[in-house]
């Protein structure tokens, strides 16, 4: 796309208490440079995540998200990211078959100890989405129908 | 070989008379032929005379099992096509429905209905659990494949048919009336505490409100094509759900609504559940 160039995305980042947030915790304490374009939303584990959140993150706007829980086997509760593990595949999944571009939708495992890789994955996915620019809204086609279609009595 | 539907619904009528006479069941819910307008609608029996309104044909297109819900702590007959069982089947996986409470008239050898294109993606000929059956099961397979017309179109063609449909949707939301899997006590589009999905007909909101639907329905949807026979837009939203349908086939090899035992797509997991797609 055109003039894209100054185009600085929105992404939403629903990190997990127990170990992403702490990463990003540490890649900050650490000095580590990564893209300012997340806003990160703190959550209790990754399996809190309703899929509902994620879509509705596209309806209000954001250009892509991101959702980082506990590596498989680490979860905090045990299991939780199991769970989220097929919800988010499911997800991913619509989305793509729906049309919206599988860069938009990122999910990652990242523990509290690798602050860096953290701060490595933030990078690729703003390169992500950058690469496929601004989301233009579920609605980018406008409502109204066509003319033409409302005179042909459709 | 052809399908004999006055012998299926004298059956019907035979096993329904019977059940109630016995005292096996309080009520069976079945189809009869509407007052007013000719078209086959449910309808509840509590009194054998009344047994022999109960017919079968078929354009008995709706989903009976939702009804099921409403008569817990007592018992119910049903008359049920295979789709229906397989309903029945994802309620008792979901423990929304007793086993000792329901008795199923189960119809062998379904030909699918009139007018159901989702009946010829349909493998499911025999009732998966059935107390009672009609007719003698289909023993040769059917060989089925889920369709995909839209594998072909690029990501950006697919956004814009999708736009197109769903803007046609004028949220009345009879395909959620008409779905067995929606039996929420309260529906996320009528909650305001969180308000998931604004209120208003408008493309946004409309996208939104489908891609949450199919959502809620991944693992649950059974592709009986239900909601698109109800829709008055004839929206083609069973290309989501039939999607998210085969991916889950083929990921987690889970077809939903084939044994009771099995828990629901989104209500277990494996440890090495795949993680296509994942940032690494």
């Amino acid at each position: 796309m055109a003039g894209n160039e100054n185009f600085e995305p929105k992404i939403l980042a629903f990190l997990c208490n127990w170990c992403s947030y702490a990463a990003a915790d540490l890649a900050g304490s650490s000095r580590m440079q990564y893209p300012p374009q997340i806003r990160v939303i703190r959550v209790p584990c990754s399996g809190r995540i309703d899929p509902f959140l994620l879509i509705r993150a596209f309806n209000s706007g954001a250009d892509g998200i991101l959702v980082s829980g506990c590596h498989p086997g680490d979860c905090h509760y045990l299991d939780g990211n199991y769970y989220a593990r097929r919800r988010f595949l499911m997800l991913k999944e619509l989305m793509q078959y729906a049309g919206i571009a599988e860069e938009r939708v990122n999910f990652t495992w990242c523990s509290a100890s690798e602050g860096k890789r953290f701060a490595a994955i933030v990078d690729r996915v703003v390169e992500r989405i950058k690469a496929v620019g601004p989301w233009e809204g579920f609605d980018s086609r406008g409502f109204i129908r066509r003319e033409e279609e409302v005179a042909g009595g459709n | 070989m052809e399908t004999n539907y006055s012998e299926i619904s004298k059956k019907i009528q035979e096993i329904s008379r019977k059940l109630l006479e016995e005292g096996r069941v309080d009520r069976v819910i079945g189809f009869e032929r509407g007052e007013f307008t000719g078209e086959m609608t449910p309808v509840l029996v509590t009194d054998p005379e009344e047994a022999e309104n109960l017919l079968f044909n078929p354009e008995c297109e709706m989903m009976l099992a939702k009804y099921l819900l409403d008569y817990g702590g007592s018992t119910t007959g049903i008359v049920a096509k295979p789709c229906d069982t397989r309903a029945i089947t994802v309620y008792l996986a979901e423990e929304l429905i007793k086993r000792d409470e329901i008795v199923i008239i189960g119809i062998n050898d379904c030909q699918g209905l009139e007018e159901n294109e989702a009946c010829d993606e349909c493998g499911v000929r025999n009732p998966v659990v059935a107390d009672e059956e009609i007719g003698q099961p289909r023993q040769e397979p059917v060989e089925t494949d889920i369709k995909d017309d839209l594998k072909d179109m690029s990501l950006g063609e697919r956004f814009a048919y999708f736009q197109e449909e769903f803007s046609r949707c004028i949220r009345c939301y009879a395909c959620r009336e008409a779905c067995f899997v929606c039996s929420c006590e309260e529906c996320f589009v009528d909650s305001n505490q969180p308000q998931w999905v604004g209120f208003s007909v408008g493309l946004r909101d409309n996208f939104t409100f489908h891609l949450m639907r199919a959502m809620h329905m991944a693992g649950r949807c059974i592709n009986c094509g239900a909601c698109e026979l109800a829709c008055p837009e004839a929206i083609n939203m069973r290309a989501l759900t039939r999607n998210l349908y085969r991916v889950a086939q083929e990921v987690y090899e889970f077809e939903p609504g084939l044994d009771p035992e099995e828990k629901t797509l989104f209500a277990t997991y494996r440890l090495n559940d795949s993680e296509q797609g994942f940032l690494d």
